[in-house]
């Protein structure tokens, strides 16, 4: 038996081995690269800071009181509500989106090629072409004002209503998606069969359509409202230093103000706030699906 | 017997694709403008790409790009895998733990993966560079690779394999010739995301990066935090052209088998 | 206009040592606290200055932006065969906060003088080998052996500005040359105040007329609460970047320093610049080099290059600002004249605060966070 075959036979015999060495490169780089340095910043958390940034020995529980200044709760609530608003948003334009490119026929693919797409194109890039969009002298403004719409510029950049506009334009394909998928799934004889004893669109629509979708609407709400509590590039491009969200106050602490240990408090309590949000889907998930069975 | 779609629907459909897809492409368009400040179109020009073949901060920033993403690209494609063929073909215990903790980096906000791996180095005392951002990028796609491999490799009709196993191949050869080729539009889609994640990566190769090391994102984002110049449209459109076809590939190796959830 | 550069020197250097010596005060006192506690560790400099290898072939610079002439650079590399990598950063927190980091690989850095005990601290600078640098004796007396850096062991001083209004005369008619500006509703939503802590929050304790440089608590939460009625009233918090905006009338008034106004204005006439009449902060800038700098020889031509009168009167033409190079300034045209006695009055030089840049950075924080 040539060499490769042989440590194959000895492998069979040990599908362990198999399984470890399938399973090990990959858990170690996930191990050392994403939770050891998890483990480090809240480590870091609980450290005193040097006097011009850094850390010093010690331990404190300083930088969690810290946080719960009225100023950094308004923060924290700041960010969820406009995560809760752009998820708001994304589920109201989403799912007719969704919806129409479910029933498409012939158009499903390019559709669903031109919703794919802009997740792909780098979200930096995207916010830069709002930027170029919102501006004083940016594009609305010209046509505005060439249209005679306006006499002076709107001022549309650095805005609570920019920085929802930037989250809702990142993150509306991350909510069509899995609505679409679950309308797909969808049986239309079940429709049928409603139609036939009597029901009309709308009751149609809301007793079934709706309901049998839930889990998709479940998984969008979740892909659009984790990664806008995170957000940081948007509110700092879109919002000035005015909308300041928990990821641009995460980013001035491990940038000119260098005040990690309170940055890494800061990131603990936005993962607190994605954990709860992550178990809430999962529940709810868990009780959809019964429910659909049932 | 589907009935008509709504004309109020279709017509608030169209607009949300013109909502996502204008900016961009009005930011392209412009990049075609001779004007260096103003709005108004003064006259088709290339100059803006002229003149980024002669930024040697841009051609740098390329290079840095490129080959980061394809050396990240070939490490989390292979480690991927290998763990997407443990979760889909193997029962071990600790399976369904690993299963979660590999959804982990994909709800993580970027944010605190940035910053938990700038902490790491700093304290390890590891200057930053490529090989920081290498890392940082292997470790955010290993779990974006593996479900799309394991997508692909839970969709595969295991037939063949058994009919080739009791034709007298031995495992080895099975997986060589019959498993792998089967199996390769997946890694391919797998490897293709993985690059255009990596290409597209702002926030977390912010905090990893050094100098020498930066990234075209990284200095498109100092470019604009500076001044509005038309190179910088020049340089998107290049970028968005060049995801757009990698992910145009990426569409069609995953169509395969009706596979639209792995393209989400 | 250039004798000014001369004469009065005694007086300008008096006033000089005075205000960095209090300052400077506040820094020994601050250096030695962070040096009884543990600093992010860094590769440790020789204190004795090691002999240099052969010239290098490459350079990385990190710079503040718009800081330099278009073609010093250019030229350097073309004299010396070394490829030079430039980046740049709007502040000096900035600057620190990258170094901290463990951004690797930069050889130059240009710190204003205040920052010079925070480098210190982290052993973050390498002692210059003066025989490398035969063009020193071009440095203006005031800015030899300073307060900041005695001896001039590790820096050689660069430019020196203030900060000031820039703003559109053609929306902005008849201002208030005042920092009460910032209150006056009438320009909501068109000013910007920089991105920088110490600007932002010593403009509100100039107004008070405190010391830029206050370290009372009853004097900084007065400022920090000034800041916050203010911030509905600005745009935007941006440093020397604004002049884009400036120029294309997005903004209309802007807190900037007098040099980076001056270059907006050759761009856009409509521009002017006042000083507001409280008084304004002055700084100085300076040239340093890394202790782990990997390419120490090259580094030290660079900083010799700028030394040199023709590259410095380009450099200060260009950038708009006072050169610390009396040769440099010798050549100019139209050179900068150091503030006169009477000036001087209203401005005050930025120190180090010590073991209070803490509560400083906390401020900046909370301005930031409202």
């Amino acid at each position: 038996m040539s060499r490769p075959r042989a440590l194959l036979a000895g492998l069979n015999r040990r599908p362990r081995l198999v399984v470890a060495s399938l399973l090990a490169p990959g858990t170690l780089w996930l191990v050392v690269f994403f939770f050891v340095p998890i483990a480090v910043v809240l480590a870091y958390s609980f450290m005193p800071r040097g006097v011009y940034g850094g850390v010093t020995g010690g331990t404190t529980l300083e930088h969690y009181r810290r946080f719960m200044d009225p100023l950094y709760l308004t923060v924290l609530r700041r960010t969820v509500v406009l995560a809760v608003a752009c998820t708001g948003l994304c589920l109201l334009a989403g799912y007719p989106v969704a919806y129409v490119i479910a029933r498409a026929g012939r158009w499903k693919n390019l559709l669903l090629f031109l919703i794919v797409m802009p997740l792909w194109t780098s979200f930096l890039v995207r916010t830069y072409a709002m930027i170029f969009l919102l501006r004083d002298t940016g594009f609305v403004n010209t046509v505005l004002l060439a249209l005679g719409l306006v006499r002076e510029p709107l001022t549309l950049l650095y805005t609570p209503g920019a920085v929802l506009a930037g989250l809702v334009y990142g993150y509306l394909p991350l909510m069509v998606l899995p609505i679409y998928v679950s309308l797909e799934k969808l049986d239309p004889t079940l429709l049928e069969a409603a139609e036939v004893l009597g029901a009309r669109p709308a009751a149609r629509f809301w007793r079934i359509t709706v309901p049998l979708s839930m889990p998709g609407i479940v998984a969008g709400a979740m892909l659009v409202f984790i990664p806008a509590l995170g957000a940081f590039l948007t509110p700092d491009l879109l919002g000035g230093a005015k909308q300041m969200m928990v990821g641009t106050l995460v980013q001035n602490q491990f940038g000119a103000a260098r005040d990690w240990p309170f940055g890494s408090a800061a990131s603990f309590v936005l993962m607190a706030v994605v954990l709860v949000a992550v178990l809430a889907y999962l529940r709810l998930r868990d009780r959809g699906s019964v429910e659909a069975l049932a | 017997m589907r009935s008509r779609l709504p004309r109020s629907l279709v017509a608030f459909t169209a607009l949300c694709f013109v909502f996502l897809h204008a900016p961009v492409l009005v930011l392209a368009v412009f990049s075609f403008n001779h004007a260096r400040f103003s709005m108004r179109w003064t006259g088709f020009s290339l100059e803006w790409y002229q003149k980024l073949l002669h930024r040697s901060d841009i051609l740098a920033a390329l290079k840095v790009s490129l080959i980061v993403g394809t050396v990240s690209t070939l490490v989390s494609t292979v480690l991927g895998t290998l763990l997407a063929l443990a979760l889909a073909r193997h029962r071990f215990r600790g399976r369904t733990t690993l299963e979660g903790l590999l959804y982990l980096p994909i709800v993580t906000p970027e944010i605190v993966m940035g910053i938990s791996l700038l902490l790491l180095f700093a304290t390890l005392g590891m200057g930053l560079g490529i090989p920081t951002i290498v890392v940082a990028h292997v470790a955010f796609s290993i779990s974006f690779v593996a479900v799309v491999v394991r997508a692909r490799l839970e969709g595969m009709d295991r037939a063949l394999e058994e009919a080739a196993l009791t034709l007298g191949a031995d495992e080895m050869a099975v997986f060589r010739r019959v498993t792998l080729p089967l199996l390769w539009p997946g890694i391919l889609a797998g490897a293709l995301l993985a690059f255009t994640m990596s290409i597209d990566d702002f926030v977390i190769t912010f905090f990893v990066s050094g100098p020498g090391s930066t990234t075209l994102p990284v200095l498109i984002y100092s470019m604009a935090r500076r001044t509005i110049e038309p190179t910088i449209n020049a340089v998107s459109t290049v970028i968005v052209v060049v995801t757009t076809v990698l992910i145009y590939f990426f569409d069609r190796l995953t169509r395969g088998r009706g596979q639209e959830e792995a393209a989400a | 206009m250039t004798d000014r550069v001369g004469g009065d020197r005694l007086t300008r250097r008096a006033f000089v040592r005075r205000a960095a010596e209090a300052g400077a005060a506040a820094s020994v006192v601050g250096t030695l606290a962070a040096c009884a506690k543990r600093e992010a560790p860094r590769a440790a400099a020789a204190s004795a200055a090691q002999p240099l290898g052969p010239m290098e072939k490459q350079l990385s610079v990190y710079n503040w932006s718009d800081y330099i002439a278009p073609n010093t650079v250019p030229d350097f590399e073309r004299e010396f065969g070394v490829k030079v990598t430039y980046d740049t950063y709007e502040s000096n927190e900035e600057l620190l906060a990258k170094l901290q980091s463990g951004a690797r690989g930069y050889d130059v850095i240009v710190p204003s003088s205040y920052l010079i005990p925070a480098l210190q601290a982290a052993h973050l600078l390498m002692p210059l080998h003066r025989d490398l640098l035969p063009n020193f004796g071009n440095v203006e007396a005031t800015f030899v052996d300073p307060p900041w850096d005695p001896g001039n062991a590790h820096t050689v001083p660069y430019h020196w500005g203030f900060t000031g209004i820039a703003y559109r005369r053609d929306r902005v008619r008849q201002p208030e040359a005042s920092q009460a500006i910032w209150f006056d509703r009438r320009w909501r939503g068109k000013m910007t105040m920089m991105d920088d802590v110490r600007e932002v929050v010593g403009a509100m304790l100039i107004w008070r007329g405190h010391s830029p440089n206050s370290v009372v608590p009853a004097e900084l939460a007065a400022a920090r609460d000034d800041a916050l009625r203010a911030k509905p009233n600005l745009r935007a918090f941006k440093s020397a970047p604004v002049k884009a905006d400036l120029i294309a009338g997005d903004v209309w008034v802007a807190q900037l320093w007098n040099g980076d106004a001056t270059q907006a204005m050759v761009e856009q006439p409509a521009i002017a610049f006042a000083f507001p009449r409280e008084g304004s902060q002055m700084w100085a800038d300076t040239l340093a080099v890394l202790a782990d700098a990997p390419h120490p020889r090259a580094a030290h031509a660079f900083l010799d290059y700028i030394l040199r009168p023709e590259v410095g009167a380009a450099i200060a033409d260009a950038t708009g600002y006072g050169t610390a190079n009396r040769a440099a300034a010798a050549r100019q045209a139209h050179p900068i004249p150091y503030p006169t006695v009477e000036e001087l009055k209203h401005l005050e030089y930025q120190v180090d605060l010590g073991t209070h840049t803490e509560e400083w950075d906390r401020i900046w924080t909370e301005i930031k966070s409202a």
